[in-house]
């Protein structure tokens, strides 16, 4: 059994005896009694995502889970396909464990994957990805006037975000893979 | 995994976050105007604190203040204004409000918690808990309406707040979530049991305070204002160390609850006016303290002689402007909507 201080995003809980990898947790501290820590995770043989509030003290069991570094291939139907970089070795991961994640993916991309007996449960995105502009509406005059200061642009992999009017087809930019949004010009 | 900034090159770089930041300015001067119209005075009180509250589950940060002969006097940052407010009011005001600083240890650095947040905190005397309900639900109409914002969203939850604002006892949400009737489970034996039967962990060394939120946190917190904001109140007397006990039930106190989205607003009381009782509260808090293996320190006297110096009736609560703000412009994260925030400061 763990402490609950090693709950953290892709690490895998047994819970009532199913598997769960936990996509998102919360310290919260009701200030009149114990901090809890709120977790969020999706049930790895359904896909059903369930919260549960454990008390900072209380133990959770929590199984071992291998990262690995691999890189990303391609999506096959609604899953997507990784390269262990090592092994050359390839593997598919079901597109509801992605999640919304499988957005920022493009060809080549490096992510951490989580393995739970050889399965892959989780990946982790760069902060940051760079990718290139493919469209980009040129700007209006008038538009920074009339408090327009961003405009939707699509990426090279197909997402796309909302960036500074100065930003034209060709460039490469920074996305920022914990908001969505522009970062920088790379 | 908070790495939702607002520091000075986002504010310049991404028109989002500006916007979130010109919100909040301006909610915090409209805040002002609410109460003022209201015929509030605007308090302003220390920061530094000699002795700080007797909160077993707070922990104040530590201060050192030198004086010029360099000898050392241990201070704390306030976790709230409430004694000093509460000294006001004993000096002869009747309405105060204070928009402060506030101080909490080992709390997470962003999602909904920050070390040092904004609190609005204000009590009317006489007062009761009703008017705080009422206050809060008028002056963020009062915001929301000047700022044009029609919904208050956390999350994927979008709620309309413009309506009439509901209010549920702890007692009713206790049935209507657990189905059970919560006079049954107000000794830590009977829902030490509950907390078993509902596949909850329950540890010996758990208190009564911890049994309680290991079923309200998992049962019922997620449900509350999601449709329209919520005030929770008539909470079990032992969790109430600072509110007056119920007319009707003397086992529950005068305590309230403001919930949006099933995240937690605001939490104020029917303040208990009764100054040995209080002393007697905050002794076994600070009893509490020590079990806990916390740091103490002497309650505050100058408090308990505020209080026995007479002051009316009165409620007062405390709310989060970090959070008010977050809901009324949809960030992410509480880190979006402060400015250098604590773990934008340490990862930066």
């Amino acid at each position: 059994m763990a402490s609950t201080s090693e709950i953290r995003k892709g690490v895998v809980i047994k819970h009532q005896n199913d598997l769960f990898v936990v996509v998102d947790f919360q310290h919260i501290n009701p200030g009149k009694g114990a901090a809890f820590v709120r977790t969020r995770m999706k049930n790895l043989a359904s896909g059903k995502v369930i919260e549960i509030t454990y008390k900072t003290s209380e133990t959770v069991d929590i199984v071992s889970v291998q990262f690995q570094n691999m890189q990303y291939l391609y999506k096959n139907g609604d899953n997507y396909v990784f390269m262990n970089m090592d092994t050359y070795d390839q593997i598919e991961m079901d597109g509801d464990l992605v999640g919304t994640d499988g957005k920022y993916l493009k060809e080549s991309l490096e992510v951490i994957v989580g393995l739970y007996e050889e399965r892959p449960v989780s990946i982790q995105l760069p902060k940051k990805i760079q990718y290139k502009v493919v469209e980009a509406p040129p700007a209006v005059k008038g538009d920074s006037a009339s408090g327009n200061v961003t405009k939707e642009i699509k990426l090279d992999n197909g997402l796309t975000v909302q960036a500074p009017i100065f930003i034209k087809e060709g460039e490469e930019i920074l996305v920022n893979t914990e908001t969505g949004e522009y970062s920088a010009r790379a | 995994m908070f790495l939702f900034m607002s520091n000075w090159s986002d504010l310049k770089n991404n028109p989002r976050l500006k916007n979130i930041y010109e919100t909040r300015l301006h909610i915090l001067r409209l805040m002002r105007e609410f109460f003022w119209s209201e015929g509030f005075v605007e308090a302003d009180s220390p920061i530094a604190l000699r002795l700080a509250g007797q909160e077993p589950y707070l922990n104040p940060m530590e201060v050192v203040i030198k004086n010029s002969f360099d000898s050392d006097f241990k201070f704390y940052l306030r976790t709230s204004p409430e004694y000093a407010l509460k000294k006001i009011l004993a000096a002869g005001w009747s309405k105060v409000f204070e928009i402060s600083k506030c101080f909490r240890n080992q709390e997470s650095f962003g999602g909904t918690h920050n070390p040092e947040f904004t609190m609005v905190e204000w009590y009317r005397s006489p007062g009761t808990y009703w008017d705080f309900m009422d206050d809060s639900e008028a002056m963020f109409k009062y915001v929301g309406e000047k700022l044009g914002i029609k919904n208050l969203c956390f999350g994927d939850l979008k709620v309309d707040y413009l309506g009439d604002w509901d209010r549920k006892s702890v007692k009713d949400l206790w049935m209507t979530f657990l189905g059970k009737n919560l006079d049954d489970y107000l000794s830590v034996d009977a829902i030490g049991k509950l907390v078993v039967e509902s596949g909850l962990q329950f540890d010996q060394q758990d208190k009564y305070e911890d049994l309680f939120y290991k079923l309200f946190l998992n049962k019922i917190e997620p449900n509350l204002g999601l449709d329209k904001p919520v005030f929770v109140y008539d909470y079990p007397a032992q969790m109430c160390s600072l509110s007056k006990l119920c007319e009707h039930d003397d086992r529950y106190a005068q305590r309230a609850e403001l919930y949006v989205a099933g995240l937690e607003l605001a939490n104020g009381f029917g303040e208990l006016t009764d100054f040995k009782l209080q002393k007697i509260n905050l002794e076994k808090d600070k009893t509490l303290r020590t079990q806990l293996g916390k740091p103490t320190w002497p309650v505050d006297e100058d408090f308990i002689a505020a209080l026995k110096s007479g002051i009316n009736t009165a409620g007062g609560i405390a709310l989060g402007v970090d959070r008010m703000v977050l809901l009324f412009t949809g960030a992410r994260d509480i880190n979006e909507v402060i400015f250098q925030s604590v773990a934008d400061q340490v990862n930066n």
